[in-house]
């Protein structure tokens, strides 16, 4: 039976947390819990912990203590959502049209009313399709998410009943007793009531990268900082300590910050706005155009239903009804691109938004640095040698030829308690894995990258007595003999926090000599260790003493309570100094973003000096820039009266941040374009988003810990960690990436912007022949000649020949460098801006209508229907009782013959129209370079979308001509050729378009021209 | 020429001015929905009109619509001109393709294999051509006699005039232009070869006795040469044999189209061909009943199961006479 003494009594009145349920140790632990003690001579009541039956009752009541998932939009509603979105709309009313169009025509009996319920049926298909086509494609990509979200049941060991039994995580209550010891993940928020070298990592929940040490006392107001709760999701890293829960599931700290995570509403990515801005220009111009035209044709003395039924065709002709459904497959095709290089993207949008991302405010820990602290500096014989750092060391290039060295290692080597698992043998030394704190465990791998076989060296000197560290004495000592044999003397190490190592030192090793410790030496000493202290280090110091053989001989009890040995005229050896080094690739990705137009900032919870030291290493701060504070102390004045604006880079803590208002901390974003914030906490994180989108700027977080998770939902685009991220953050974020690496972000900038490029020309492709496929219809109205393209046959276009074409210009490679221009700005550099718009409609547009026109007039001319006969003359030719209709050279025809050739018309419309897309598709390879710049060939996807477009025309000609309902026919060879000329033409005038563009930048043209 | 008339030119400027001016309106339609889309963001009404002012008239820039004025009259310069080019381009592509073309015959005909049949009197009711009558009410058929006559005005003898008279039983070839102006001669039809069913002896064609006169017209077709050497002939029958079988009198004699009339060589060639005609009398019309009589033009060369079209090689139509 495990009993706990309830010492914690006494603190039950100091536990009184902001905002933090209260629960008081006598509540949890009721009279009927306690007993008096049964060990003798043991005052105090203790506690045999709930009783099952209380702990079913407590379960009922506040249910398992599992984090609620973030309630998801049920998947009908999504369904439904991509059945309205976009264009639907107007389909969907034109679908309704079309039925109502169908109800009065079957009302007043005419035979062809059926061919407007099928069309109705049709476009509600295409709508329905479409919908179907995004929701699985957003599905597919939602899935790759429950991949990451596969929990494994957590077992808690619990005393229950006074017995101490293991129960599924999720059936802990408030009020139970839970042990946990290292290696454990903290099943709940617990109060500690017995702690033994406790240490836990909450980096997850608070961005410290150092462990924390856990005890009993109640050391802060703030539930965060206070030392005798361990949090929910954190784990602890060593030692043992019991607790009573006093918060399970959604109320745990943990869940408190997801639900802010999901109170953080989802901002429209970039790209969903510009899409939505696109669908507005388009439907406004169907509408418009759809409207305008429904009064002419009424004022023209039109019947209403006649006027219906061109407004169907006008909307039809109008809408790119395969873009959105395009532009969803180019996405995608990206965010794989992407997953390759290691950005997995969750949300298909955000492939963008990295693209157009100016902001990115990055985290530390993890993703500029390595997350393992490094030896990264030593100084001994007075003077400071630089370890390697990087990921992959094998070997170290300092000098190591002097004695002082050889002294130095070997207190590295002694006096440390970490150790290699085993069985590691044939893993890289950087890659094993350690049981030890960081320090120790960056200690140990430096040693065995130097020496090799610690472990063996460990052995060889065998060790006697042991103080392990603690925050008192803040040293740790250990007692060897020594590997050689002839040396009977006791090696004393000693390392510990600098200062109080060197306080207990008289001498010194200055090559390998011991030398006494005067004052110079110790000044040489403070130097060092300012110095590295200032690149945010964390330095120890070394010292031995070979104990005397006469004092302790072999048989000496060494007693590390009384402490029966000299602590102190040690001699100092050396310091080393330990960060968390920059990944060797950020420097590089940091620079790239910088000539990206990218501001980088460092959102970190570490100290500022650390933070500062990382951001300069890496780039985030340059070289030759300065904070205010590094002027003030260059110019030796006070902080104040500096220029703010001579300082270009600034750090902030996050003490600072708490005072200051949303317009001090604008200017900051404002005036600085390198910013460093330290210590910032959750809540800050999600203010400096704000402030960077107050400035109109897309932003990118990255981050891991569940603390990330609000910000990460804030940001334009979260990023969160593959390999250290929390489920939490992966769940906020967008985009993981899958390496944690910072570089991985900048090819995926790379991605998205080439993305939002090849959309624009994917669009531009699309919207030209809406005016190919609206012309007819203006010109039926107007001019009253047969219908030259029908509504069916449009659809073909927009669904059939267009689609693979347009998905082929996501294959589009960049024409310049895309990551030495500026971010786009998001409310100036649209998708779809005036001059794509108007150089598609209004240009290439009207010459592919032109096209397809002359191709049109070719047909019937040469069927016997000059073009002056066909003006006017639709009323006579949709006359299903005008069976003799006289043409140009007195033939005369019946319904069913006009209409025949009206279908051999559509068809020599459709294929004009398709051999000026393939034009279209060429010149729509870049948007200002020359097509043979660009290279004909280079993309082989444009290839198979223009072989794709001509087989299907092809084959909806030949193939499918026959097939009355589809409104094909069988087409003369030479009317494929009719619109040559003018494909020729669109790409002769587009050259010279692009020629000019190139010739004057900045020109009328250029303004005028380039889209 | 035809195909250089000037209606046809005039259609060109005027699409071209059209587009033109469409396009213009579609320009300054797009930049406004451009604005309009941007300035769909969380805004207060008056902030938008505010913005939406701004951007019909900038006083700080002297923007008009996005656009300073002299920068207006470029951007219309340029698609004025743009559109005279491309007018240009497209007229002359529809010259060029009108230089191609025969003047009297289309170069192709596949779309016209079969001529279509028509009836006269036309007159199309619910379930299409419909001869519903009251033998004893005037008013009920008088529109049938007035169409039957306006149709037969065009085969009258003056109207015929410039046609010779044919006598051949063969297909009238005519490989040179032999007659006045150029053209090519074409045969006489005259009313009166329809006999009883001319107009001309009994101007009510029959239908107040309830024994009517219908006429049969085959569309023309460009060299088209029907029967194959033997005069094709007009057949009727009714659809639903419950009645006595139709005793029909068909004129010219047989029912036959005379080959003398073929081939047609256009309308250039022959501007006043007139095409053949063959008239029905209809003798035993069961009275106060619908008859659906179907008449098909029987000859080599001419179909009549075409099932899309019910006007190729036949006519339908539904018969009702009342006492």
């Amino acid at each position: 039976m495990h009993i706990i003494a309830l010492t914690i009594l006494r603190y039950e009145s100091t536990l009184k947390i902001q905002g933090y349920r209260l629960w008081t140790i006598k509540s949890l632990c009721p009279r009927e819990e306690r007993e008096k003690s049964k060990v003798p001579g043991f005052k105090y009541e203790v506690c045999i912990g709930l009783t099952s039956a209380r702990a079913a009752e407590i379960l009922a009541r506040d249910g398992p203590n599992a984090l609620t998932p973030p309630k998801s939009t049920p998947e009908i509603i999504k369904f439904l959502k991509q059945m309205v979105g976009g264009f639907s709309i107007l389909l969907w009313v034109g679908a309704l049209l079309c039925w109502i169009a169908f109800g009065i025509q079957v009302a007043q009996g005419v035979a062809s009313a059926f061919d407007n319920l099928y069309l109705g049926v049709v476009l509600a298909l295409v709508v329905i399709l479409t919908g179907i086509f995004a929701y699985y494609q957003e599905a597919k990509s939602t899935n790759i998410m429950a991949s990451f979200s596969k929990m494994i049941p957590q077992q808690a060991l619990v005393i229950r009943d006074g017995e101490k039994r293991e129960v599924s995580a999720e059936q802990l209550v408030v009020g139970d007793m839970v042990e946990i010891k290292g290696g454990d993940r903290i099943p709940a928020d617990i109060r500690l009531i017995f702690a033994q070298g406790c240490k836990v990592d909450n980096s997850s929940l608070t961005g410290e990268s150092e462990p924390q040490s856990r005890s009993c006392d109640f050391t802060h107001e703030n539930p965060l900082e206070t030392k005798n709760i361990a949090f929910y999701s954190t784990t602890c890293l060593e030692g043992t300590a019991t607790g009573m829960v006093i918060n399970t599931g959604d109320q745990t700290i943990i869940g408190r910050i997801a639900s802010l995570a999901s109170g953080v509403g989802n901002e429209k990515t970039p790209i969903a706005i510009e899409i939505e801005h696109f669908v507005h220009i388009v439907a406004g111009v169907a509408v418009s155009i759809g409207v305008l035209f429904f009064i002419i044709a009424v004022s023209m003395k039109y019947k209403v239903l006649d006027s219906i039924i061109f407004l169907i065709g006008i909307i039809v002709a109008n809408v790119p009804e395969g873009l959105l459904a395009t532009v969803t497959v180019s996405l995608s095709l990206t965010a794989k691109r992407m997953a390759k290089k290691n950005c997995l993207v969750k949300n298909l949008e955000a492939v963008e938004t990295l693209g157009s991302t100016s902001i990115i405010c990055s985290d530390k820990t993890g993703t500029l640095t390595q997350n393992r602290m490094t030896v990264a500096h030593l100084w001994f014989d007075d003077q400071i040698y630089s370890a390697d750092t990087s990921e992959e060391q094998t070997t170290q290039s300092f000098d190591q030829s002097s004695q002082s060295w050889a002294a130095l290692s070997k207190v590295v080597t002694l006096c440390n308690r970490a150790e290699f698992k085993p069985g590691q043998e044939n893993v890289p030394i950087m890659k094993r894995v350690v049981v030890g704190d960081a320090s120790e465990t960056a200690l140990l791998k430096f040693a065995e990258v130097i020496l090799g076989d610690v472990m063996g060296i460990r052995k060889r000197n065998r060790k006697l007595a042991e103080i392990p560290f603690n925050s008192t004495n803040k040293f740790q000592l250990s007692i060897h003999e020594t590997e050689d044999p002839n040396d009977k003397r006791f090696l004393m190490v000693m390392k510990g926090a600098p200062e109080r190592i060197l306080e207990r030192c008289s001498t010194i090793m200055i090559n390998g000599e011991e030398q006494p410790l005067d004052r110079e030496r110790a000044e040489a000493f403070q130097t060092a260790y300012m110095e590295l202290g200032g690149l945010g280090e964390r330095v120890l110091g070394f010292c031995h003493l070979y104990l005397p053989e006469d004092e302790f001989p072999d048989t000496y009890p060494f007693d590390t309570d009384s402490m029966n040995f000299p602590t102190s005229n040690l001699c100092f050896v050396g310091l080393l100094s330990m960060i968390d080094p920059p990944r060797s690739t950020v420097p590089d990705a940091v620079s790239k973003c910088r000539s990206a137009g990218i501001k980088v900032i460092m959102v970190t919870g570490d100290h500022p000096i650390t933070a500062k030291a990382i951001a300069k290493s890496v780039g985030i701060i340059s070289a030759n820039s300065e904070t205010v504070e590094d002027i003030a102390k260059r110019l030796n004045v006070p902080v104040e009266q500096v220029n703010k604006e001579d300082a270009r880079a600034a750090v902030i803590n996050g003490m600072e941040l708490k005072d200051m208002t949303t317009e001090q901390l604008d200017e900051i974003l404002i005036n600085h374009s390198e910013i460093v914030f330290a210590r910032t906490s959750p809540q800050q994180k999600l203010i400096i988003v704000e402030g960077c989108q107050r400035q109109d700027a897309v932003v990118a977080v990255t981050g891991d810990g569940v603390n990330d998770s609000p910000a990460l939902k804030k940001a334009d685009i979260g990023i969160a960690m593959g390999i250290a991220g929390s489920d939490a953050a992966k769940n906020a974020a967008d985009m993981i990436l899958l390496d944690d690496n910072f570089a991985s972000i900048v090819t995926g900038v790379e991605e998205g912007r080439l993305i939002f490029d090849n959309l624009k020309k994917t669009i531009a492709y699309t919207l030209t022949k809406n005016i190919a496929e609206l012309c007819p219809f203006l010109i039926y109205i107007i001019a009253s000649v047969p219908l030259p393209i029908g509504t069916i046959t449009i659809l073909f276009i927009d669904l059939g020949t267009d689609i693979i074409p347009s998905v082929a210009l996501a294959y589009e490679k960049a024409e310049s460098d895309i990551m030495n221009r500026r971010p786009r700005h998001k409310k100036k550099d649209r998708l779809v801006n005036e001059q794509l718009a108007v150089y598609s409609y209004l240009q290439i547009g009207i010459i592919q209508s032109i096209g397809a026109f002359l191709a049109y007039f070719t047909v019937y001319a040469e069927q016997g229907w000059l073009p002056n006969t066909l003006l006017g003359l639709r009323v006579n030719w949709e006359d299903d009782y005008y069976n003799d209709i006289e043409d140009s050279y007195g033939q005369e025809w019946t319904r069913y013959q006009r209409t025949y050739l009206q279908w051999t018309g559509y068809t020599a419309f459709f294929v004009s129209i398709t051999i000026q897309q393939v034009a279209d598709l060429i010149i729509r390879k870049t948007r200002r370079n020359s097509i043979f710049q660009q290279g004909l060939l280079r993309n082989k996807v444009i290839w198979v979308g223009i072989v794709s477009q001509i087989a299907i025309a092809l084959i909806l000609s030949y193939g499918l001509g026959s097939v009355t309902a589809l409104n094909f026919t069988p087409l003369r060879v030479q009317y494929w050729f009719v619109a040559m000329p003018y494909a020729i033409l669109i790409w002769v005038y587009d050259e010279i378009r692009k020629l000019f563009i190139r010739q004057y930048p900045g020109s009328w043209w250029d303004k005028n021209m380039y889209y | 020429a035809v195909w250089a008339s000037v209606e046809f030119l005039g259609f060109l400027c005027s699409l071209g001015l059209g587009g033109l001016s469409v396009c213009l309106g579609c320009f300054v339609c797009l930049v406004f929905f451009e604005k309009m889309a941007a300035l769909n963001e969380k805004k207060t009404c008056s902030q938008r009109m505010e913005n939406f002012k701004r951007f019909v008239w900038n006083p700080d820039t002297g923007q008009l619509m996005g656009r300073t004025l002299i920068n207006w009259v470029w951007i219309s310069l340029y698609y004025v001109a743009f559109y005279i080019v491309m007018t240009g381009l497209f007229s002359l592509a529809i010259y060029s393709l009108m230089r191609t073309l025969n003047p009297y015959t289309p170069d192709y005909q596949d779309r016209l294999k079969s001529p279509g049949v028509t009836l006269r009197p036309d007159v199309y009711g619910e379930g299409g051509l419909e001869i519903y009558y009251n033998a004893s009410d005037k008013n009920s058929w008088e529109k049938y006699v007035t169409t039957l006559h306006k149709f037969l005005s065009a085969y009258n003898t003056t109207a015929q005039h410039a046609n010779i008279n044919c006598t051949s039983e063969k297909y009238f070839f005519q490989k040179s232009f032999l007659g006045p102006n150029k053209t090519k001669y074409s045969c006489k039809f005259t009313s009166d070869m329809l006999e009883n069913c001319s107009g001309l002896a009994n101007s009510t064609f029959g239908f107040p006795e309830g024994q009517p006169c219908l006429i049969i017209k085959m569309n023309r077709i460009i060299n088209f040469l029907p029967g194959n050497g033997t005069a094709p002939r007009v057949s009727c029958t009714a659809q639903h044999d419950d009645f006595s079988p139709l005793e029909l009198q068909y004129y010219p004699v047989n029912g036959t189209f005379n080959l003398h009339y073929f081939p047609y060589y256009g309308k250039k060639a022959q501007p006043t061909y007139s095409n053949p005609l063959v008239a029905v009398k209809f003798l035993n019309i069961t009275r106060n009943a619908e008859v659906t009589v179907v008449c098909r033009v029987i000859g080599t060369g001419i179909t009549s199961d075409n099932p899309h079209d019910p006007y190729e090689g036949k006519v339908e139509f539904k018969m009702r006479i009342q006492d």
